[in-house]
């Protein structure tokens, strides 16, 4: 049966758009309080220091000057970064180390937050920074995670012998590795390692803070997952209840996984604690880069064993990751990245180990992928190499051995009911052409520019059912007008969240799309959610909001039947209007319904809402085939992309438009990641040299190559309307693809993040 | 002039644009995001031409035409580019999106009719995070197209 529906699957605009364009919106550096002062960061200019005097006295006496705060003034309480840490089981998992607190009285990077300045204008805070006399006693640094483990190694924190963070086994450890390798025909190994991407939203950090008589404190600042760092804010920075901090999110530019960190809010908040005034923490766009959030480096190796006729008989993988300063993030990550690189393949034989190690290096954590692009980059050239082995084209070799529906997902395995991966590679591969320009292995190319063709594939999760706490609420209640209020906090970071939501609600109770009014971004007044990470806020809070919207629905039917003098079985709902099912013209508009119910002025007064709920048990991957056809000139060792397709297991794109953007976008951070995007750390003196966008570069306007996005429509069952995520996803495969054509162009491999003309010189220097 | 209104404002000389625009006028649609004019996403139009307010002191510009984002719609009808960027789904996270329309009216005013490669050239200086260019290279076509057919930039 052909369902036609009246707002999913249309292009309709986001409701957050106009604000945007005409610059109405209110971004955290935007919101301004009576009195309110302005809050800076004092920074260690040492990687690893001792602080054996702060003097303050000077600082103080500069006029305009409210406070200035150091280790010695901050609960002793510690915390993590990672908000996210919350959301997982306490039994299944330790969480990310408590490391740190809202000031240091040690700095573990260049960088690391000292004491900070609350003033009456950036003017003076900038100027009070520079009069806080701190000594410092240096102490021996580590840069390098492998150099980090060895005896004697400086410790960058107490109590983690060998600058050991954490250690993860395989979850997918099965059979018996080491047999199986021997066993197999070819064996296959390839190592490397990613670059440190930083996620460089437009909107810099930012926090404001107010405490009120009662106690209670308001946050405003960007942040994906509100609700969790309401209770992290709460019971770790400052250990009171959770009613007593409300938590604010304006417009957010950007987020792309830092926002699942604290950024300047908890020192933010004891700024305004102990001034008794509205602070406002910024910070510059140089303390944004050289700061507390990048993508993990993982330096990893992956072995594949293959059977002669094209099967996996056994993967290992192991991986260092190079958390810096703090975990934060890295731990997790890591573990993400174990998951969904092997939870693409069969393979009767799994095993393989991770350590996370702390380093003097600026603190990493999760970006875009969380992981999974960490991952793709070296397993998806393996896989290539496999297939080299045993003379199988990429596509055929990929189509082989991939999973299927009823086959262990990604995450804590539950059985894949959805699953177009296949249908993807195909339609990616016919459309670009694979046939005709992959030209079969070990193909001699002629020429200054040689072309060359490669592919990736990924899966992702749509949230992280079965894993993390992974439960979400909505509210719709009806107005008089007929027009309703939908209530959720998922964060609208630019995805297009809240038009998706918006498109759901309608669909689901049968109202106007444009009669949707969203309510988010405020803790006291939105109900639990986890909030906007894992590609999973269509899947999950889509799928709570049509549980409220069917309640609202049948309530609205209900009060409609006694008007109509029907049985409410007998009515249909579509676009605000009620219907006698067969005969349309027989009906009315849901104004009168509601308007009705709340002005009943006799014993059946109501105001029509309901709370909707879903508590996800699948992640519902989504899957992706990604292709790149490039040129390399091969003198100058740059690398052009001439194409880039890609086919997406959507499900059902609420909105096909923003799903798009999601994926252009998503091709446009993989391709700096592929090509340009480097956070180049000083080996010597842990000094973080691209602290600009002139010196860390993102891909312009300039930069983009033709990209076409298939979205490949098959209903997922648990999704709302069928649904899955996209969020992540579009950054995953970029890098790897483009990697595997660079091999098919000139026969040489690169193993590091981003593949600079430099790399591919000197790769093609040493192949002859 | 700021948006077509005489201000009289009394700042001092270290005082930049952007500042003077956010803090002193509530003009806060133009964005901080570098301070090293590396971004575009304070780019403002001074005489009509593409500024960098983040690295403008306030007092250079100030018996000059500026045109913030919040000056360019008509009343309560927005202007073509702003309709653009919405009908064509170029908007996501929104921080680069006053500056990028500011300069897409800059290079429609000079070039009424751009090719998609000039449209990426004149948005070179614009940087934006989310999007991947694609949507704000079509919406920024479309409204030259509407633009060419009678409609005004």
């Amino acid at each position: 049966m052909v369902q036609k529906f009246s707002s999913v699957g249309k292009r309709l605009p986001r409701p957050d758009a106009a604000s945007k364009v005409m610059g109405a919106a209110q971004y955290g550096a935007d919101v301004s309080l009576p009195g309110m002062l302005i809050g800076r960061i004092l920074r260690s200019p040492y990687p690893h220091a001792k602080i054996v005097k702060i003097d303050t006295s000077k600082a103080k006496k500069l006029a305009g000057v409210e406070a200035i705060i150091t280790f010695e003034d901050v609960p002793k309480l510690p915390f993590t970064r990672s908000v996210m840490a919350e959301g997982f089981p306490a039994v299944a998992y330790e969480g990310e180390n408590l490391d740190q607190y809202i000031l240091s009285d040690k700095a573990r990077y260049m960088g690391d937050w000292i004491a900070a300045v609350a003033a009456v204008d950036n003017y003076v805070a900038e100027e009070a920074l520079d009069l806080i006399e701190v000594e410092y006693q240096p102490l021996p640094a580590v840069f390098d995670p492998e150099e980090a483990m060895k005896p004697g190694a400086p410790l960058v924190h107490e109590g983690y012998e060998n600058n050991i963070a954490g250690k993860i086994e395989h979850p997918f450890s099965c059979g018996d590795v080491e047999k199986a390798f021997k066993e197999s025909d070819y064996v296959v190994e390839f190592s490397g390692q990613n670059s440190r991407q930083k996620q460089a939203h437009l909107e810099l950090d930012v926090a404001v803070a107010q405490w009120d008589t009662q106690g209670r404190v308001t946050i405003w600042s960007p942040c994906q997952n509100p609700h969790l760092a309401k209770k992290a804010l709460a019971r770790r920075v400052f250990d009171i209840g959770e009613g007593a901090v409300r938590w604010i999110t304006p417009t957010v530019g950007g987020g792309f996984g830092a926002r699942m960190s604290f950024g300047v809010e908890p020192v933010c908040a004891m700024l305004a604690k102990v001034t008794g005034k509205p602070v406002k923490v910024v910070v510059t766009r140089e303390e944004d880069f050289a700061g507390w959030n990048s993508r993990t480096e993982q330096r990893q190796t992956i072995k594949i064993g293959v059977k002669k006729e094209g099967t996996i008989h056994a993967i290992k993988q192991k991986i260092l990751s190079d958390s810096g300063a703090y975990l934060s993030h890295s731990g997790s990550i890591t573990a993400v990245n174990m998951q969904s690189a092997l939870g693409l393949f069969r393979s009767p034989n799994i095993s393989g180990e991770a350590k996370i190690v702390y380093t003097n290096n600026p603190t990493s954590s999760g970006m875009r992928g969380y992981g999974n692009p960490e991952g793709a980059f070296i397993l998806q050239q393996a896989i290539d190499m496999a297939a080299e082995k045993v003379g199988m084209d990429p596509v055929a070799f990929r189509l082989k051995n991939i999973k299927g529906v009823g086959e262990p997902s990604m995450w804590i395995p539950v059985a894949l009911d959805s699953c177009n991966l296949e249908q993807c590679i195909k339609l990616a591969a016919e459309k670009i052409g694979w046939k005709k320009k992959w030209g079969g292995w070990g193909k001699k190319k002629e020429g200054r520019m040689r072309s060359g063709i490669g592919m990736s594939i990924m899966t992702h999760a749509s949230g992280a059912g079965g894993f993390l706490l992974e439960h979400s609420h909505a509210i719709i209640k009806l107005n008089e007008d007929g027009t309703a209020h939908l209530t959720v906090s998922p964060c609208e970071m630019g995805q297009g969240i809240l038009g998706a939501l918006s498109q759901i609600a309608a669909e689901a109770t049968g109202l106007r799309y444009e009669d949707i009014h969203v309510i988010t971004g405020d803790t006291d007044i939105t109900l639990f959610d986890i909030g906007s990470h894992a590609s999973r806020s269509t899947y999950v809070i889509g799928n709570a909001v049509v549980n409220a919207g069917q309640k609202v629905r049948q309530m609205i039917l209900e009060r409609a039947a006694k008007k109509l003098k029907v049985f409410a079985d007998k009515l249909d709902m579509r676009e605000g209007r009620v219907y006698v099912q067969g005969a349309p013209e027989k009906g009315l508009g849901v104004a009168e319904i509601s308007h009705d119910a709340i002005y009943d002025y006799g014993t059946t007064g109501q105001h029509i809402m309901a709370v909707g709920s879903f508590q996800s048990v699948s992640h519902c991957p989504n899957f992706q085939a990604g292709f790149a056809e490039i040129e390399v000139d091969t003198e100058t060792g740059i690398i052009k992309v001439i194409k880039y397709i890609l086919a997406h297991d959507i499900g059902r794109a609420i909105n096909p438009q923003n799903v798009e953007g999601q994926l252009q976008g998503g091709t446009a951070q993989g391709l700096g990641y592929a090509l340009y995007e480097d956070l180049v750390i000083d080996k010597i003196t842990g000094n973080t040299l691209s602290d600009s966008f002139a010196t860390y570069k993102i891909p312009s306007s300039l930069d983009i190559p033709e990209i076409e996005v298939i979205l490949v429509e098959e209903p997922a069952s648990s999704g709302p309307f069928g649904a899955k995520g996209v969020g992540e996803p579009g950054m995953v495969n970029v890098a790897p693809s483009i990697a595997n054509a660079l091999y098919d162009a000139i026969g040489v491999r690169i193993n590091s993040l981003p593949i600079t003309p430099e790399k591919v010189l000197s790769a093609l220097k040493s192949k002859k | 002039m700021v948006n077509g209104k005489l201000y009289e404002i009394i700042i001092e000389p270290r005082m930049l644009l952007v500042d003077v625009l956010r803090e002193r006028m509530g003009l806060t649609g133009t964005k901080y995001a570098c301070g090293t004019g590396d971004c575009g996403a304070c780019t403002v139009l001074v005489d009509g031409k593409p500024i960098l307010s983040c690295l403008t002191l306030a007092v250079t510009v100030r018996d000059k035409n500026i045109l913030t984002i919040e000056g360019i719609a008509d009343g309560n009808t927005l202007h073509p580019l702003q309709q653009a960027f919405i009908d064509n789904g170029a908007v996501q996270c929104g921080f680069c999106i006053p500056g990028m329309v500011l300069s897409a009216k800059a290079l429609l005013e000079e070039n009424p009719l751009p090719t998609r490669n000039e449209i990426q050239a004149g948005l070179a200086g614009n940087l934006c995070r989310c999007t991947g260019y694609v949507k704000v290279i079509d919406a920024v076509q479309a409204a030259a197209e509407t633009a060419g057919k009678g409609g005004k930039i």
